[in-house]
């Protein structure tokens, strides 16, 4: 058994989608749930969850709840938390290895040179992965390739998975409710019942050997 | 205690884009009106080309055009208020894109495409975007730079990009538009009743 390593093609990762971040007012805007961030070096990164470490829709929604407490948390220590503003966690999209690797060999993305998701603990966050594509040096208009690859991403996502955190179950209107069917359609846990088992197994002993510090941060 | 009324009556509406001839109301009492089926259901019967009785002369008679107008100068104040927006703010946009963008948009209105729905990437472009069916098309424009991209589910189906140079002639990257778009001749639209005025076909 190993911890941490190759992200399989077959392997779910999941995008968490974040109230206002991912929405155009009250309404979801799929376009924003994807956003991509250039680097210094020119790539594009993003960041996803990856199955292996949240196994259950539990782990991957609490996953979710705690990033938009962070969020709020940095604001409030800023003093810029604002009450519309503040982040409410929605649900998450379900993508695949292959989808994203096969950015790479798409028709008409000849700039993208690689996309690969490569597991990358963060802010103690051990189900955190980055989703990185490097395009060719001189790309001539990188917004019109992150509307392509974003346009590519979001064909191949399945969900959502809806939840609302504890944190928000006072709101009258929760934003979870806009979110709309993916194309690839509704979410469905296909593992089989003793595989879900064994990823839980697994999970819980990773978890346990990174906590402790047995497995290298 | 509430009245209620005591009839109601259907108002159609007939839509006509600007390569259409509008009806002549100078002619006898019995009007031909070319219609294409639509999808409100009481036309479901009517055949393509009908004699449509004096009455039906009271069917007001609009341009696409009039409806376009109210969609894009939406699109402009909603693309205005993105310029507007605090630095850091994920849907603000930058003075330059805001210019190319509306310059984009008023060769669009022109040519009555519907109005797009928008969205960004950053500050350096903003994205026109419409679904037809299961496929989408986009326009990223930024201050000196165009791409277009129509995509299916399945795969990307064709990418072009446009320079400052071609930005000047819009027409040109507005062909893809028109080609994904493939408006219809004309519609019906059910409209409000002002003066109900029993329909008859």
């Amino acid at each position: 058994m190993r911890c941490g390593g190759y992200i399989p093609d077959g392997d779910s990762l999941f995008r968490q989608s974040v109230y206002p971040v991912s929405f155009k007012g009250r309404a979801f805007a799929r376009e924003k749930c994807l956003k991509l961030y250039e680097q210094d070096d020119g790539s594009l990164l993003a960041s996803l969850t990856w199955e292996r470490y949240a196994p259950t829709e539990e782990l991957i929604h609490s996953y979710g709840c705690r990033l938009a407490f962070r969020r709020n948390e940095k604001k409030r220590a800023e003093g810029k938390l604002k009450d519309k503003d503040r982040q409410v966690y929605c649900g998450a999209y379900e993508l695949k290895g292959k989808a994203i690797r096969a950015l790479a060999t798409s028709d008409e993305l000849d700039e993208v040179l690689s996309a690969d998701v490569v597991h990358h603990v963060e802010e103690g966050e051990i189900a955190h992965t980055d989703l990185r594509i490097v395009l060719k040096p001189g790309s001539l208009n990188i917004d019109g390739t992150k509307t392509a690859i974003v346009d590519r991403l979001w064909s191949g996502c399945s969900g959502p998975l809806r939840h609302t955190c504890d944190c928000d179950r006072g709101m009258v209107e929760h934003p979870s409710s806009s979110l709309i069917t993916a194309p690839a359609g509704d979410y469905s846990d296909i593992r089989p019942y003793w595989l879900r088992l064994w990823c839980i197994v697994r999970f819980q002993i990773c978890n346990w050997l990174w906590r402790n510090n047995f497995w290298s941060r | 205690m509430l009245n209620y009324p005591a009839k109601i009556y259907r108002q159609a509406m007939v839509v006509l884009d600007s390569s259409s001839k509008p009806p002549d109301a100078s002619a006898s009492p019995y009007k031909t009106v070319q219609l294409q089926l639509s999808a409100t259901g009481f036309m479901d019967d009517m055949p393509t080309e009908t004699l449509i009785l004096t009455t039906f002369s009271s069917v007001p008679v609009i341009w696409e055009s009039e409806l376009r107008q109210q969609e894009y100068q939406e699109l402009g104040a909603a693309l205005g208020e993105m310029t507007k927006l605090e630095e850091g703010d994920e849907w603000k946009i930058d003075p330059p894109v805001y210019n190319a963008a509306c310059y984009i948009a008023a060769g669009l209105m022109v040519h009555s495409f519907p109005a797009p729905r928008i969205f960004n990437h950053g500050t350096k472009s903003v994205v026109f975007n419409w679904s037809y069916g299961a496929d989408n098309m986009y326009l990223t424009i930024s201050a000196d730079h165009i791409s277009t991209l129509i995509s299916s589910p399945e795969r990307i189906k064709r990418r072009v990009e446009y320079s400052l140079n071609e930005l000047t002639d819009p027409s040109t990257a507005l062909l893809s538009v028109r080609a994904f778009l493939k408006k219809p001749v004309q519609r019906l639209v059910s409209g409000a009743v002002t003066d109900p005025t029993e329909f008859v076909g």
